[in-house]
């Protein structure tokens, strides 16, 4: 394991999993607006990032994804993250037509099987993950939202979907390693990847194609995983495809 | 410290070369539950240290904190002989040891090291709490000789309206009470606080997996930068993780550095 870092280099980091609206256990330092997102942005040097509004996690999906969209409006640094359903109960637009919006607006989605009631399986959610995969929508998804049999699954059967995890921990490992072997379309945001050399693991064994960064603001600081980009053993190149390359070429921008 | 603040080494890459930094919380060695890039070899962790710049690292072995003390506290030492500038010993007790093997183990290390630096508990991996009779003889050794000890929680029974940690720092004033995962959620913020209000000698570690945003400012508005010392919990977690933390929080250098390697200075006596 190499001990160099990365002094004086900059690289173009995108933040897959930014957050703004009021939430459930909001506390008096968090922000939760676009101000206080682009002020901690600066402040950390994020010049990108993706962005979900609480409303559609934790109030009305259709509702918080027209809000993003309206909020972002003028900000071209800053692309929408909408919260999907399945089609069955008609509470978005169809998943084709919803799948095309994401798409034309260099966007990715985000699913909360568990708290929303739904069943992250073919029978359950079929088309809805359909309709992303021939659109190669980035889907972003919790571990706390579904477990590595189910992901296996979606991996497996849709192989144009790319799919970002988040929400992980240090003990993942021997989850994912088998996962990463067999299927390309398999990402893992980096600010939960805690685990000593990981980055640096994942990329000996599987390529820093695989790995995404993002910071879990405004719930959780951005500084260490700040840290796993700016002091690595990594190559230039491959530190930049993590920063942010990675996520830029997922949305197409 | 170079004219570069903390924030722009961190946004930079830019080790903290010029500043004293001391992680007070790591493990070493591989465990069962997970698997460890690099083994959690001593190597393996001071490559990880030097990443950012971390002078010297406080460590309980995992097999000490899992099932073997005497061979975890001999892993430690003879690591802390092989690279005696970066790797510092916490001697790590199960009570549910014989007292007597206790006792040696204290007598022993007193003897090898010429004085023990710290203590470790981890009183869940032990399955007990941290009143149980068999740390007796830690808590009187550690007391008599001014020194540390890191616990992963201070659990043991309330008494009159009084927690176990904060009768026990007001019971022995010159052990530090280091508070493991301290700062990892708010709900362990909030509580730990209000302990280093009730006694001076109570610490907040901020090692662990949880950043929640805007907690380590808090820790230092209401605990003080005196109270907080850094931990990373390598190699469980990779340094970066928690110093990152810390060189971006939205407080002074000078605090920084306290957390950083000051307030440890004092509290290991180096």
């Amino acid at each position: 394991m190499s001990s160099e870092t990365h002094s004086g280099a900059q690289f173009r980091v995108m933040d897959c999993n930014c957050r703004i609206g009021t939430f459930e256990k909001v506390e008096p330092p968090y922000f939760t607006d676009l101000t206080g997102l682009l002020a901690e942005m600066d402040y950390l040097g994020i010049q990108q990032a993706l962005v979900m509004h609480s409303w559609a996690s934790s109030w009305a999906p259709r509702c918080g994804n027209d809000l993003i969209d309206e909020l972002l409006a003028g900000h071209d640094n800053l692309y929408p993250c909408y919260v999907g359903l399945p089609g069955a109960t008609d509470e978005l637009p169809p998943p084709a037509e919803f799948a095309a919006h994401v798409r034309e607006q260099h966007g990715a989605v985000r699913l909360f099987p568990v708290n929303h009631q739904w069943d992250f399986t073919q029978w359950g959610a079929g088309d809805l993950l359909e309709a992303l995969d021939a659109r190669a929508v980035p889907v972003l998804i919790d571990m706390q939202q579904t477990n590595w049999n189910q992901i296996a699954e979606v991996l497996a059967r849709y192989q144009q979907l790319p799919v970002i995890v988040l929400g992980t921990s240090y003990r993942i490992t021997r989850h994912i390693y088998p996962l990463f072997a067999k299927h390309a379309n398999l990402y893992l945001e980096s600010n939960t990847f805690q685990i000593t050399w990981g980055i640096e693991d994942v990329c000996e064994r599987f390529g820093a194609d695989r790995l995404i960064f993002g910071t879990g603001l405004p719930e959780n600081e951005g500084g260490g995983a700040l840290a796993q980009i700016t002091y690595n053993g990594l190559t230039d190149a491959d530190t930049a495809l993590i920063a942010g390359d990675n996520l830029r070429s997922l949305l197409g921008i | 410290m170079s004219e570069a603040t903390c924030v722009e080494m961190l946004k930079s890459g830019l080790r903290l070369e010029d500043e004293l930094v001391i992680d007070i919380h790591a493990h070493m060695g591989p465990w069962y539950n997970f698997h460890i890039p690099g083994d959690g070899s001593p190597e393996s962790m001071i490559a990880n240290m030097d990443l950012m710049g971390i002078d010297m690292t406080v460590a309980s072995p995992h097999i000490a904190i899992g099932p073997d003390i005497e061979e975890g506290n001999r892993q430690v030492a003879e690591a802390a002989q092989t690279y005696p500038d970066r790797i510092l010993p916490y001697i790590t007790i199960n009570p549910r040891y014989p007292l007597a093997t206790i006792e040696a183990e204290i007598a022993r290390y007193h003897d090898e090291l010429g004085g023990i630096p710290g203590f470790k508990f981890h009183s869940s991996c032990h399955g007990v709490d941290c009143s149980h009779v068999g740390y007796g003889p830690v808590y009187d050794y550690a007391n008599e000789h001014g020194l540390p000890i890191l616990s992963h929680v201070w659990d043991g029974p309330d008494q009159d309206g009084k927690t176990f940690l904060t009768r026990q720092a007001a019971a022995f004033p010159n052990i530090s009470f280091l508070h493991a995962h301290s700062g990892n959620a708010w709900e362990s913020i909030r509580k730990l606080i209000r302990e280093t209000k009730l006694n001076p000698n109570v610490y907040l570690d901020i090692a662990g997996s949880g950043r929640p945003y805007g907690g380590l400012e808090y820790m230092v508005q209401e605990a003080g930068a005196d109270r907080v010392v850094l931990g990373t919990d390598l190699p469980f977690i990779d340094v970066r993780c928690q110093f990152g933390r810390l060189l971006a929080a939205r407080i002074s250098d000078d605090d920084k550095r306290k957390i950083m390697g000051l307030n440890a200075k004092r509290i290991f006596n180096l």
